[in-house]
């Protein structure tokens, strides 16, 4: 692997969405200063938008940085270099990873803070933010297999819907277990057994789906 | 059918590629032999979908053949190794810029990937060109988008160009600057050239050797000059009684009335004696252009195929 090449993919792509993340890390911190104003509806509509941009950065991110090199044909331009399929995979996938997880990290941070900042928080409610942060990342990183696997918006977008699904039945269950919702709402932070194994899926699941657009983007024969 | 340049042994040779095979679903590459002799210009000619771009793009190792193998200056080219591209340019014309971004910028980048990189050439080029440094890509008109495109590959002095149709679409006058460049190029011996284009004016005017190829196999290739000189078209007034000599290479290509035009593709001064010979009687002997011999040969091997 040449580290050269892939420094310079990862800040051609850094820079390419420049645009975007900044909107992105913008959207999240507003969305997050939402959470903290003293009205329940202005509260959920500031956590609702945090969900939302947390989707949107990850869809975007892959149609402009994976799935637009291959339909704008640029990724012919780029490929004509002396860049490796393995170049080009890490490179790709480590800005892609890294794009999201600028805002996504923003979010889960601030949420985070805020819970011990706020004087109307529940403590007990930071216990949770790692869940469903994970879940958005699961998701994030599904959707990119899929486009990595397939190269295809309409594959990609199924998954997409299919995930944002996933993500209402997550929220469903993940507060109908009374341990969880019971440490949600205590005023110290607690780890019941039933969110340390959801954590550790959420994790196994990241990890996994990492570790297969990898190897599906370096096993392609064609570069082009 | 291999390609017959003068040099035959690796080290004369810039590309060469062995037995080479590739399958899609509705179209096959079949065991392409082909060599490029270092410091020369190839032209590939073949019909849409005859299998240039992905012979241009196994050369590159952008596609990976199913079997056979590609060596490429000296190296062994594959998907996984990027090094052998340090010294090949490659333009397609279905290769597309970063539209956002100007072509200053993009300069830097490919700029930032080759040490070869020639500054002064490159602002000499921009300026020849008529190309602005801070005009973002997506202002471009085609033909800007070309020279663009040529403007960075050649600014890194490749020691071999991969050029697929590079002057596809572009007004006469763009396609003159191309070419004319293109020329400079050639005058630097040590620089090789495989050029495909429909245009087969363009190719005769630029290569020293032509490569057929039709419908995923190469067809006929030799030395441009001797195609220009064997082949031959001839118009004839016969009888109605007449038929085509039994001459190896000679093709009835039109006939109306009284007049049949036939094409030569190994004429010689013979050729005209046993013509006569035949009782037709010889109107004209016209050379034929690049073209009429690329459809000539095309369709002789599509019959061929077809017997």
């Amino acid at each position: 692997m040449n580290l050269q090449a892939v420094k310079i993919l990862f800040l051609k792509d850094l820079f390419l969405s420049r645009r975007q993340l900044f909107a992105y890390f913008a959207a999240g911190l507003a969305s997050s200063a939402l959470t903290t104003i003293p009205n329940p509806t202005v509260s959920f509509v500031g956590f609702l938008l945090m969900i939302t941009v947390a989707i949107a950065s990850g869809i975007h991110l892959i149609g402009t940085l994976m799935l637009s090199e291959s339909t704008d044909q640029t990724r012919l331009f780029v490929m004509s270099m002396p860049i490796s399929l393995l170049d080009y995979s890490v490179g790709k996938i480590a800005v892609i990873l890294t794009t999201y997880l600028i805002p996504w990290s923003a979010m889960f941070a601030s949420s985070a803070i805020l819970t011990f900042v706020l004087p109307t928080s529940k403590h007990g409610s930071f216990a949770v933010l790692p869940a469903i942060f994970l879940f958005l990342l699961c998701a994030f990183l599904i959707q990119l297999v899929t486009a990595v696997v397939s190269e295809s918006v309409g594959w990609t977008i199924s998954v997409m819907v299919g995930c944002n699904v996933g993500l209402n039945v997550f929220f469903m269950q993940l507060f109908a277990s009374p341990e969880i919702s019971a440490a949600a709402k205590s005023d110290s932070v607690s780890w019941p057994p039933v969110l340390i194994q959801l954590l550790t899926v959420e994790l196994l699941i990241a990890a996994g789906a990492l570790v297969t657009a990898f190897i599906a983007q370096t096993r392609k024969r064609d570069l082009v | 059918m291999t390609t017959l340049l003068e040099a035959s042994t690796d080290a004369g040779l810039a590309a060469r590629l062995q037995n080479i095979t590739k399958s899609y679903a509705h179209f096959q590459l079949k065991k392409i032999h082909l060599e490029l002799v270092k410091g020369s210009v190839m032209g590939l000619i073949g019909p849409n979908g005859a299998g240039k771009s992905t012979i241009m793009r196994i050369l590159m190792g952008l596609v990976n053949p199913d079997s056979g193998t590609v060596s490429v200056l000296g190296t062994t080219i594959s998907s996984s190794d990027a090094a052998a591209k340090q010294d090949i340019g490659y333009f397609s014309d279905d290769m597309r810029l970063y539209k956002p971004e100007s072509v200053g910028w993009h300069m830097q980048f490919v700029r930032s990937l080759y040490p070869t990189w020639d500054d002064q050439y490159a602002a000499d080029l921009l300026r020849r060109f008529g190309l602005i440094e801070h005009q973002a890509v997506k202002g471009l008109s085609h033909g800007q988008r070309v020279k663009a495109m040529l403007l960075l590959i050649l600014a890194r002095r490749p020691k071999l160009l991969i050029l697929d149709e590079p002057t596809n679409g572009l007004d006469p006058v763009a396609r003159h600057e191309v070419l004319g460049e293109l020329m400079k190029v050639v005058e630097d011996e040590n620089r090789t050239i495989l050029y495909s284009s429909h245009n087969t004016q363009d190719v005769e005017q630029i290569s020293d050797s032509i490569t057929f190829i039709d419908r995923g196999h190469v067809i006929s290739a030799g030395n441009r000059d001797e195609y220009l000189d064997r082949w031959k078209r001839i118009r004839l007034q016969v009888s109605d009684d007449w038929s085509v000599p039994n001459l190896d290479g000679l093709r009835l290509e039109s006939s109306f009335r009284s007049l049949r035009v036939l094409s030569m593709n190994q004429f010689q001064d013979s050729t005209m004696e046993r013509i006569q010979e035949s009782g037709a009687t010889i109107e004209s002997i016209a050379p034929m252009t690049l073209e009429e011999i690329f459809v000539s040969t095309v369709m002789r091997g599509r019959e061929e195929k077809s017997l």
